[in-house]
């Protein structure tokens, strides 16, 4: 992971200011209309603007209020369905195939079925956030429990552990280590899965401000709420899963 | 009062394509309070019969007949504990100690109290807060040995939990071992490689056959405790199971 707990490194700062420089020298030079190629000043402006009427926290609530529910319908069918397939081999041999072939159909092409099934609505948009992680949960949590130390569940059984008690006390604990990698790589999908749904569905969200500034022809506007997806995307995953990361770890003796 | 009885107790395993028979007809007869150590040759079985004995493994052959009951399912009545102790990492040492308590749906203060009184008889009590990693081999032996006691089992089945340890550790363990026993009344069925950690602990010392094993031989050993491994006491008996062993060593490894 490249994020650490020094987050404002010298280095760091300089790169990013280096960055911003160049990209405002561009911009004076006069290579391309500023239509085409906003200054640094002009993207701020836009943020600026978009933040201080307000569209901007609403763009990111609706994004991010997709986003929970879509990644937390993934993480609960996806643990639910990964726990089946390493626990009943008949369920792996079938289920279990066909979620690695429905892994491999990147989630923007849920789309059209989406807007077939739902309509341009959010549910539309929340079922292809959702299916988008819902494999990368499942087979990280499959991984997972069949990784776990069969000594582990005999020793539980032992104990007088049986059926959801084993699950709860014991599998989803045991596998967690691997299960955080799959929300990781679910919560990474969802969040691409919800842009992209949102740019096509075109209803509300940073998806759809990303498409109203394409067209208005506002290059600002596009680059500004691509800025804000990033960032988002960043601190998501250093505040959030980094630190669940972390504590797992810790907690086990791994670091 | 026998406690438990194998009769007949047979397994085979498939291993490559060819069948191999692991036990060939264990017979054992188990008292209630017996301190009964399971010697062997490596790969003899010592730990399959254990395993069958717990109720985690079904045997081809005959049965486990445990207070008068056939065994067909594990349970806390016979608490197993692990070669590596199979400490859970994802709890402290109080939780993992109330494990089983908690299984049975015993409330939270209760288990407390129980666990105190455990983690206190293992001096494990200032590490009551750690995680497993973060203590020594024999530290894990002991919380598992704590995990164990808290079920209240009748009878305890220790799959070679020494075999880990340093010296030290192990001597230390082998006292304690032995005031466990005293203090708890449990019959214990205790697997182990090593012929004097056997006397020292048995009342009753089994030795295994090769593959296909059978029960070669019992003995009886009424030495006065606490005992030591170097107790001339114990000298003679470890030389009588050593002359049974050593052929069958030599056999599994021919």
């Amino acid at each position: 992971m490249i994020i650490t707990g020094k987050n404002f490194t010298p280095h760091r700062i300089a790169f990013y200011a280096g960055i911003i420089v160049i990209w405002q020298i561009i911009s004076m030079v006069g290579v391309w209309p500023d239509n085409i190629f906003p200054s640094p000043y002009e993207v701020a402006e836009d943020l600026a603007y978009s933040a201080a009427d307000g569209s901007l926290f609403y763009g990111i609530a609706t994004s991010m209020w997709r986003l929970s529910i879509g990644l937390a319908i993934a993480i609960s069918g996806g643990v639910v369905l990964g726990i089946f397939m390493a626990r009943v081999e008949v369920i792996n041999q079938t289920v279990g195939s066909l979620v690695l072939g429905l892994q491999s159909i990147p989630s923007i092409a849920w789309v059209p079925l989406a807007i077939l099934w739902f309509g341009l609505t959010d549910v539309g948009i929340i079922f292809v956030t959702a299916i988008g992680a819902i494999f990368a949960v499942t087979i990280n949590t499959y991984t997972g429990v069949k990784n776990i130390d069969p000594h582990y569940i005999e020793a539980a059984r032992n104990m007088g552990a049986k059926g959801t008690q084993l699950i709860t006390a014991v599998l989803i604990p045991a596998a967690f280590p691997y299960m955080i990698s799959g929300f990781k790589q679910g919560w990474a999908f969802a969040w691409r899965g919800v842009i992209g749904a949102e740019l096509l569905f075109s209803f509300l969200g940073l998806g759809f401000l990303l498409n109203a500034g394409r067209s208005l022809n506002d290059v600002s506007q596009v680059i500004s709420i691509m800025i804000v997806i990033m960032v988002i995307g960043l601190v998501i995953d250093t505040v959030v899963f980094k630190k669940l990361e972390n504590k797992v770890m810790s907690r086990w003796g791994l670091q | 009062m026998t406690k438990l009885e194998a009769k007949n107790i047979v397994k085979h395993f498939s291993h490559e394509s060819h069948k191999l028979t692991a036990l060939g007809g264990i017979n054992l007869k188990v008292e209630a309070g017996d301190f009964v150590c399971l010697v062997g040759p490596s790969g003899c079985g010592k730990s399959t019969f254990l395993r069958i004995i717990a109720g985690l493994e079904k045997p081809d052959e005959g049965q486990i007949i445990f207070d008068g009951h056939p065994v067909t399912e594990t349970s806390p009545e016979r608490i197993m504990v692990f070669q590596e102790g199979a400490l859970f990492p994802w709890l402290k040492v109080q939780d993992n100690v109330e494990f089983g308590l908690k299984m049975a749906g015993i409330p939270k203060e209760e288990r407390a109290k129980i666990s105190n009184r455990y983690l206190d008889m293992m001096q494990l009590t200032k590490f009551a807060n750690s995680y497993t990693y973060q203590l020594s081999t024999g530290m894990k032996q002991r919380v598992a040995i704590a995990r164990a006691l808290v079920m209240d089992p009748d009878v305890l089945l220790m799959d070679e939990p020494f075999a880990s340890l340093d010296a030290q550790t192990r001597d230390l363990l082998l006292v304690e071992m032995q005031l466990i026993w005293e203090k708890t009344k449990k019959t214990i069925l205790f697997v182990t490689h090593n012929v004097a950690e056997a006397t020292v602990l048995g009342t009753k010392i089994a030795v295994f056959s090769n593959r296909p094993s059978i029960i070669k031989k019992e003995f009886e050993n009424n030495s006065p405790r606490p005992r030591i491994t170097e107790d001339e006491s114990l000298l003679k008996l470890q030389q009588d199971i050593l002359a049974e062993l050593r052929p069958e060593v030599k056999k599994s490894r021919e």
